[in-house]
């Protein structure tokens, strides 16, 4: 599909605007990163060779111990291989660069958690109380946090577009009720209303089945902002005279909607995407943080933050749950704003 | 020879440990200055009519007799050589400061939220029995009354009544509010089965020979029939004549007249904030041998603080006295023995090594949940969780594994039962057994028809958290999947109330008893109704039921000799041991604090039953140093010696481990 010059012009735009297109660029990559993150932060080794087989441990089931000769039949604890495999010359470990999991602990004699940064240990940013490795929660984390984000934006997005859209393409009664619907919804305490909601979930639900009912609850009482949005740009395009040739010659509603009014409106919308994914994150950090948010121990940015603020003493825990969130809202924020700017009518418009 | 210290009972069925007080002394008596003359017949208030008809129906529970027919000769006691409790050099006076996770959801001792944490202070560890058994030496001295003597048969005791006695609104106890009691216990007002049950059953008659005499009698002999008899309260008849089908709402925020010497008056009730206790005046037993060094400040003012980091911010700023230091964390984390305020002398850390029935700090695997139905399984789970590594390191070392469902009777022990170990070969072994001996792409393990070794565990237990993560990163290993549950506390014990859990973590408080009690916790009556499906709302989270286990237990409910009740007890525990539903967790055999300077305890800390460092009273509030330590601390100055003891008179040599 060719692109309209309209919106290749937003594009370079969007790129003149280094802040904002460095921001995206950098989260990018730190997405891609996380996304990836077996491959550099994990307990699970790259590659190993053993008795002339290779293996590549990153992803998979679990190769028990005993495949490489070792006398237990659960995971094979690779930084013990590797040092084994050094001493005897048997064999091959190559360890991802962090060679910690998430949710293990380091119970080597001689550590007390939680225990600051030390790189001879591979612990960039510490440990935690259980002696977790800080470095490998948040990078997970993020990624739980990130991709949580986007799922309740995109939904967010496409509840609040179809209820919003329908109201201002259709009017009348039906706009009228809707209106007041959203009103009374809106009144709604949002994070009240979450943490009451997601309590009531029953208890023996599966782990997957909370994230999914935290991110149903979530998205049901935050649409309303969207779907007022879509509401009034609809409106204000179906005002359009394009919107009245097209009826003219004959155009069924469905054809209305969607090649005429959605493409002309979401654009609109977009400039409030990087923003959404923000509200996205700290919405849930702040549920972690709380409790309400997902199931211990899921790796969790808001988690860390209340290991940290009990466990002020040792600094290195919120200072870095801190320092990523402040860093990840700070780029997501650039980002909008020169979407915000890149989108901006005035500079696409013939009417100044 | 030592021997069991108990002094408390019934009162209290369950109550999820708290952080704090959580005592179970049961205690009662009554107060008002040294007035010795009998002003009975005056300020007598009749017996409502309810009540009578109870009496009148049960002649042979409730007689009423005359002073003639008192046997004679009895061997009446009355402990007045057994040492006094506290220091002389405490001070009098001063107002202690603590605070309490939740604010008291009622000031009642009975019913509904009656039994929660904040209920020892105005009850287990205020009022005053018949008679209490010294924690020391669990030799008894009188409390409400002055004698006490055994019948030749064993089952029946007679008190004498101290004429002293008054509660707290001035009215003097009477034999009377001792029938009273069963009344109020028994009768379909205040209708809780549990109590109504144990008043009915585990006594066989009160006989009153006039207004300061009365007798107990038991079903059978026991050999703690004191403890038995003394678990009978005097219940203040006047206080409770609008007793009727609203009493719960009626009472809710009245405090029954307490013997105890401190009473929750209703200026001192501030809604969500906050409960100060004040000192009876002229409290009835302020001079008495037992008493003149104890209960020592004039108010005791418990506020609320919901969270535990708050709560510790106030404690270094001293707005509260003292700190549970129970946690590793706080012990060697957030005020090491190197932190400023214990260098400068200001806030003093004490470990006390106490002798007591432990909690049960346990997880429950619920027998009637699919695959944990299996005793392999079961097994293979105690197998697969690493106590030691989790203790550990929660507790930096500090803590033990507790070895069976009831440890820390020192007459009723059970040396040849450990726990079982971590060890992945037996619990491969076990679960080999069960038919799971294949690793699934997780490491969980599978049977043949692709179920998985998982489940859950439930608990409200959120500070442990980290012991749950090693718990399960370890079982992993062994094949056993473990999802956590870490919920709100209610809910969790709701949940296992309900037998809804796979597994459950939690503790039960144990009274300080002589031996301990099985039914609540094993008997099938209290997993199954009749008609087979699952009782809920009872303590056998485990869902035991066993025939040959209840036969036992109902013998060792009605075992007459301490040789019999060793013998049966150690076959009970010997068949839970097999059946491993049950699994050990943890013990910790002291507890510490950390106080400012200004709280005072005698030379020895504390006395070696108690529970916690506020359960008996003996600790007092200096006002001096409390100014001397303030001005310090405001002028930048403070340099006093420090203080970090630790208390081990009473500590019990670990038991060899197997």
């Amino acid at each position: 599909m060719p692109l309209s010059p309209i919106t290749i012009k937003r594009f370079r735009r969007f790129r003149s605007i280094r802040r904002g297109w460095w921001s995206l660029l950098l989260l990018a990559a730190i997405l891609v990163a996380s996304l990836f993150a077996e491959l550099w932060v994990s307990n699970r080794a790259l590659f190993v060779r053993h008795n002339g087989q290779s293996s590549f441990p990153s992803y998979g089931s679990i190769i028990p111990g005993s495949s490489f000769g070792l006398d237990y039949a659960y995971e094979t604890n690779y930084r013990d291989l590797k040092a084994s495999f050094s001493n005897s010359g048997s064999g091959t470990v190559i360890l991802p660069l962090i060679p910690w999991s998430p949710g293990e602990s380091d119970f080597r004699k001689g550590l007390n958690h939680p225990s600051p940064p030390d790189w001879s240990n591979r612990h960039l940013l510490g440990t935690d109380p259980t002696g977790r490795d800080v470095f490998a929660r948040m990078v997970y984390g993020f990624r739980n946090v990130i991709v949580f984000a986007i799922a309740y934006t995109a939904l967010t997005f496409i509840v609040g577009i179809a209820i919003g859209c329908t109201m201002g393409y259709f009017g009348g009664k039906t706009d009228l009720i809707g209106l007041r619907l959203v009103e009374i919804w809106e009144t709604i305490p949002f994070l009240y209303m979450v943490m009451i909601s997601i309590s009531l979930v029953p208890a023996e639900t599966g782990t997957a089945w909370r994230i999914l009912c935290l991110l149903v609850i979530m998205v049901l009482f935050d649409f309303t902002s969207k779907a007022m949005q879509m509401r009034a740009v609809t409106m204000r395009e179906k005002s359009r005279d394009y919107v009245a040739a097209a009826q003219l010659i004959g155009a069924r509603t469905p054809r209305m909607i969607f090649s005429h009014i959605l493409p002309n409106t979401i654009s609109v919308l977009v400039t409030y995407l990087p923003f959404s994914i923000a509200a996205g994150i700290s919405s849930l950090t702040v549920l972690d943080f709380l409790n309400f948010g997902l199931p211990k121990p899921t790796p969790s940015w808001g988690e860390l933050l209340e290991i940290g603020l009990d466990h002020k003493e040792s600094w290195w825990i919120v200072t870095s749950a801190f320092g990523a969130l402040v860093i990840v809202l700070l780029l997501v924020t650039f980002i909008g704003e020169a979407v915000r700017e890149a989108f901006d009518p005035r500079r696409h418009t013939i009417y100044r | 020879m030592s021997s069991s210290p108990h002094h408390s009972s019934a009162f209290s069925r369950r109550d999820a440990l708290r952080t704090s007080a959580a005592a179970t002394a049961a205690l009662l008596s009554g107060c008002s200055p040294a007035r010795k003359s009998l002003d009975y017949p005056k300020t007598r208030i009749p017996l409502p009519e309810e009540a009578m008809a109870m009496f009148r129906r049960y002649p042979d529970f409730f007689e009423f007799s005359s002073p003639d027919r008192l046997p004679a000769n009895l061997p009446w006691q009355n402990g007045q050589d057994v040492p006094e409790l506290g220091d002389p050099e405490a001070k009098k006076g001063g107002t202690y400061f603590y605070y309490n996770p939740d604010f008291p959801r009622t000031l009642r001792f009975l019913g509904p939220d009656a039994s929660g944490a904040f209920r020892s202070y105005i009850l287990d560890s205020n009022a005053l029995a018949l008679a209490a058994q010294h924690p020391d030496n669990a030799q008894w001295y009188p409390q409400l009354a002055t004698h006490w003597a055994f019948s030749p048969d064993g089952r029946t005791v007679y008190f004498k009544l101290d004429p002293d006695a008054r509660f707290s609104d001035g009215v003097p106890v009477r034999a009377d509010d001792y029938f009273f009691c069963f009344y109020f216990m028994r009768c379909d007002y205040t209708a809780d089965l549990w109590y109504q049950d144990f008043y009915t059953t585990k006594y066989s008659k009160i006989t009153k020979f006039d207004d300061l005499t009365i007798a107990i009698t038991v079903p059978e002999t026991k050999p703690d029939v004191l403890y038995r008899a003394i678990s009978v309260r005097p219940v203040p008849v006047h206080f409770y004549r609008d007793l009727a089908e609203d009493w719960e709402s009626h009472y809710q925020w009245q405090f029954e007249p307490t013997t105890g010497a401190y009473e929750v008056r209703p200026e001192n009730v501030d809604k969500g904030r906050s409960v100060t206790l004040t000192k009876v005046p002229g409290w009835w037993a302020a001079d008495k041998k037992h008493h003149r060094f104890r209960f020592n400040v004039d108010r005791i003012s418990i506020r609320v603080v919901r969270d535990q980091g708050k709560a510790f911010e106030l404690f270094r700023k001293g707005e509260i006295d003292v700190f549970n230091m129970r946690l590793a964390d706080y012990w060697y984390r957030k005020l090491p023995d190197s932190d400023q305020r214990v260098t400068s002398g200001c806030i003093h850390k004490a470990t006390f090594y106490n002798e007591i029935p432990r909690p049960t700090w346990a997880v429950l695997i619920n027998r009637s949940r699919p695959l944990l139905d299996n005793k392999d399984i079961r097994q293979g789970i105690q197998f697969a969780l690493n106590w030691d590594l989790a203790i550990a390191e929660m507790f930096k070392g500090d803590g033990e594994r507790m070895q069976t469902c009831s440890d820390g009777y020192s007459m009723v022990s059970f040396p040849d039962i450990k726990a079982r170990p971590f060890s992945i070969p037996e619990a491969e072994a076990a679960f080999a057994r069960a038919g799971f001996s294949k690793r699934g792409p997780d490491g969980v393990l599978t049977n043949d028809k692709g179920q998985r070794l998982s489940f859950t565990l439930t608990t409200g237990y959120k500070p442990y958290t980290d012991l749950f993560v090693i718990l399960k990163n370890e079982a992993l290993k062994a094949g056993l999947g473990l999802n956590l549950e870490i919920i709100e506390m209610t809910a969790a014990w709701k949940k296992m109330d309900e037998k809804k859990h796979d597994l459950g973590f939690g503790a039960k408080n144990v009274s300080v008893e002589m031996y301990p009690r099985f039914w609540e916790n094993f008997h099938s009556a209290n997993a199954y109704k009749e008609d087979g499906s699952i009782k809920t709302d009872t303590n056998n989270e485990t869902q035991t039921a066993i025939p040959a286990l209840d036969a036992l237990i109902s013998a060792y409910d009605k075992a007459e000799t301490m040789d019999e009740i060793v013998r049966l007890a150690r076959e009970i525990v010997a068949i839970l041991h097999d059946d491993a539903a049950f699994i050990p967790a943890f013990v910790q055999p002291y507890y510490r604090v950390a106080h400012w300077r200004w709280l005072r305890w005698p030379a020895g800390f504390n006395v070696r039953s108690s529970r916690d460092w506020e359960e008996f009273h003996v600790y007092w509030v200096d006002p001096a140093i409390k100014d001397e330590t303030r001005r310090a601390l405001d002028a930048g100055s403070a340099a006093f010696p420090p203080s970090v003891r630790t208390f081990e008179q009473f500590r019990l040599k670990p038991s060899p481990s197997s």
